[in-house]
């Protein structure tokens, strides 16, 4: 576990004063819905609750011991009563959740308890989510589940409304820029980062990570291009230099992240909010950018990136989506 | 923990183990093979989470050392690999010895392999077995109980219990039942308690670890033991054991299904109406229902039909040993039906029919431990 106990209740204080009270009421709900934004402690948090559950020696009716062969085999994924289930590639497969139900129709390995854990619920596809259902539905005795997902509008309805929901609550963004500063990030890149992540530790490791830095760089370069108006240009960068620096679909989000938040500090410098800067070392480029372009057409621009991430989830080729993506900020109106 | 061991043993302990280990598995532990060395022997144990076998290597064995055992331990290790490894050692003895960090050394005559082993305390446990509360069945019929039911499970995921064969205890006696709501097939059989406490059990085992353990029979006339435990089922033969996870759930109850009175009934033979059957199912599986009619003619004839509209249609008369009853036209499943006969197993088999919408049955006289129940099908 990254955070220790004592870490998690600073991080998630209401989060974990909630389950405390379930585990020594013994009141544990079937079926849990974990959501909040990257970096929360989502998944640490329900590692200590499957660890809470299996436990041979909690201590004052909640703290796992983290020292018996229970908890260091559920730290080490080798519990048999215990299931994680991670999307496999873009999406949670049907054959995942089958897995699952065939588990399930079975009794425990060791005990009678069983705990799943599905990271990143949201990608369950339509049919992995209503096979899931079923058995959200009319759980067995003693079995608990944890939905985790950073996108919980993305949830089906009638999933959500089986749950019982834990929001996790993002660290204060100002609070998280300190810390970065604290360990010696320099200043005017601490907002990005915490921007990126709400985990010291993994804003750390993006801070040392030299393909970051140079996609960093080609973004900003990007948007150089996209503010002289030349579309050929503009899509000579994106094959000589975008092409072969973002390869995967993970890259090529982050970099759609990183694009749109310049678009947001562009808006933030219109409405004269310039303290909340992603990139603040930029802030000339953005006062003089910011006089070109109209308050509406910014808002359409930053649309057209939410619908190209948006689009990222479902099958597409990605450089296509960038063209389009580029030519429609370049015009300011919707191509194709 | 270091051993010294027969080759020849340990290669048919781990291919014992290899079954239950699956190829593609979840708990990372489980691609690994476990060995316990103590003072009485070694177990090798693999496992897939359903089912786990446990192959026990006695220190001695009529009077021949198979194992030394220098100093007691445990270890996991990579099952596939360490299977090729001990097929070709070298000499006929083999050497184990696992130091710090896992770290496993085989060693046979000039050979040696090291590999990085896996913590044992990872793996998962085994329930304990008390003495006493178990019961032991002859090997060849705990393999016909199986044989005789397990063809019935349900395939599909849809009610998961019916994947399984239900085995209820009762004062020593055995009933296994099957279904996968279109036929039936139960077994009878008295089982020997060594320990007559009147305990009822009802459980229900996954029809896909009875076939894993009709694999793993061997040949031999020697009796399996068998205890139930909360979650698992244990058969233990000589130096084997095999666990098997139960199914969660409640059975149905199958005991209102099978008709106790019958308005015809029909005795025939049955290797002549096996092959009618088969017959009339050649022209029934190319039409997509595979179902064949039944129908009582005069002098004691049974026409066996089938009719596809887009192929063409087949009659074939069988002449039944008896007929009592009234007249009876009926359609069935022939696959079902073959797989009904197929499990009797005699020579003269009863059909029991109470109508043509009722479930009849199909039993022989011979063997009254077994009963196979069919559905009819609806036809135009």
């Amino acid at each position: 576990m990254k955070d220790s106990l004592e870490q998690l209740e600073i991080i998630q204080p209401l989060v974990m004063k909630r389950l405390k009270q379930a585990l020594i009421k013994k009141r544990v709900s079937h079926a849990y819905l974990f959501e909040g934004l990257k970096g929360t402690g989502k998944k640490d948090v329900a590692k200590f609750f499957a660890k809470s559950l299996f436990c041979e020696q909690v201590i004052d009716g909640y703290k796992p011991c983290n020292q018996c062969i229970q908890c260091q085999r559920i730290e080490s994924g080798n519990h048999p009563d215990v299931h994680v289930i991670e999307p496999d590639g873009a999406s949670i497969k049907k054959d995942q959740i089958l897995y699952l139900q065939q588990e399930f129709s079975k009794k425990g390995m060791e005990s009678n308890h069983k705990f799943y854990m599905i990271v990143d619920a949201d990608k369950m596809t339509g049919k992995a989510a209503n096979s899931l259902l079923k058995f959200l539905e009319e759980p067995n005795a003693q079995t608990t589940a944890v939905l985790i997902t950073e996108r919980v509008q993305k949830i089906l309805p009638t999933i959500y409304s089986r749950c019982q929901h834990v929001p996790f609550s993002p660290l204060p963004k100002k609070k998280l820029e300190q810390q970065l500063i604290e360990k010696g990030i320099k200043k005017e890149k601490a907002p990005l980062f915490a921007k990126l992540t709400n985990n010291i530790d993994e804003a750390l490791s993006i801070s040392e990570d030299d393909w970051f830095l140079q996609a960093e760089k080609i973004v900003l370069k990007l948007y150089e291009i996209l503010s002289k108006q030349k579309l050929e240009d503009s899509l000579i960068y994106l094959h000589t230099t975008w092409n072969p620096h973002f390869k995967t679909r993970e890259q090529l989000e982050k970099g759609l992240d990183l694009l749109l938040f310049i678009y947001e500090d562009l808006m933030f410098v219109q409405i004269g909010y310039e303290k909340e800067l992603t990139y603040p070392d930029s802030l000339q480029l953005w006062r003089q950018g910011a006089l070109q372009i109209s308050k509406d057409l910014l808002l359409k621009k930053i649309s057209f990136i939410l619908e190209a991430k948006r689009r990222l989830q479902s099958n597409v080729n990605g450089t296509l989506l960038m063209e389009q993506l580029l030519i429609n900020l370049q015009e300011g109106f919707t191509f194709v | 923990m270091k051993f010294y061991i027969k080759k020849e043993r340990l290669i048919k302990s781990v291919q014992d183990a290899l079954k239950a280990v699956a190829v593609r598995t979840t708990i990372p532990i489980l691609v690994g093979i476990k060995f316990d060395a103590d003072d009485r022997g070694v177990t090798v144990t693999g496992s897939d989470s359903d089912i786990t076998i446990q192959s026990f290597i006695p220190k001695e064995e009529d009077g021949e050392e198979l194992v030394e055992i220098v100093e007691p331990g445990s270890i996991v290790l990579q099952a596939r690999f360490f299977s090729e490894v001990i097929k070709k050692l070298p000499e006929l003895i083999v050497e184990i010895t696992v130091e710090d960090q896992f770290k496993t050394i085989v060693r046979s005559g000039n050979a040696e392999y090291i590999i990085l082993g896996l913590d044992a305390e990872e793996y998962p446990r085994l329930p304990i077995i008390e003495d006493g509360d178990h019961f032991s069945i002859p090997n060849d019929l705990l393999k016909s109980i199986i044989k005789q039911t397990v063809f019935a499970v349900s395939t599909s995921e849809t009610r998961p219990i019916l994947t399984g064969v239900h085995w209820m205890i009762e004062d020593s006696q055995l009933t296994a039942v099957a279904t996968d709501s279109h036929r039936l097939a139960m077994k009878q059989a008295t089982l020997q308690s060594e320990e007559r406490n009147g305990k009822s059990h009802s459980i229900v085992i996954p029809g896909k670890s009875l076939n894993e353990l009709l694999k793993v029979l061997d040949e031999s006339n020697e009796p399996i033991q068998m205890t139930i435990t909360n979650n698992q089922i244990l058969f233990r033969a000589k130096n084997l054991l095999f666990f098997s996870r139960l199914l969660e759930g409640k059975y149905p109850d199958t005991s209102k299904l099978i008709p106790t009175d019958s308005k015809t009934i029909v005795k025939l033979n049955a290797k002549e109406y096996l092959e009618a059957v088969d017959r009339a199912s050649l022209l029934a599986r190319e039409g997509k229902t595979n179902v064949i009619k039944f129908t009582t003619m005069d002098d004691d004839m049974i026409e066996i039909s089938s009719y596809s509209p887009e192929i063409g249609k087949v009659v074939e008369n069988v002449k039944s040993i008896s007929t009592e009853g009234e007249e009876i036209k009926i359609s069935f499943n022939a696959k079902y039906m073959i797989d009904a006969l197929r499990a009797i197993d005699g020579t003269e088999i009863s059909i029991y029919f109470t109508g043509t919408m009722r479930p009849f049955i199909i039993r022989t006289d011979y063997d009254d431990s077994i009963l196979q129940l069919l559905l009819p099908v609806r036809t135009f």
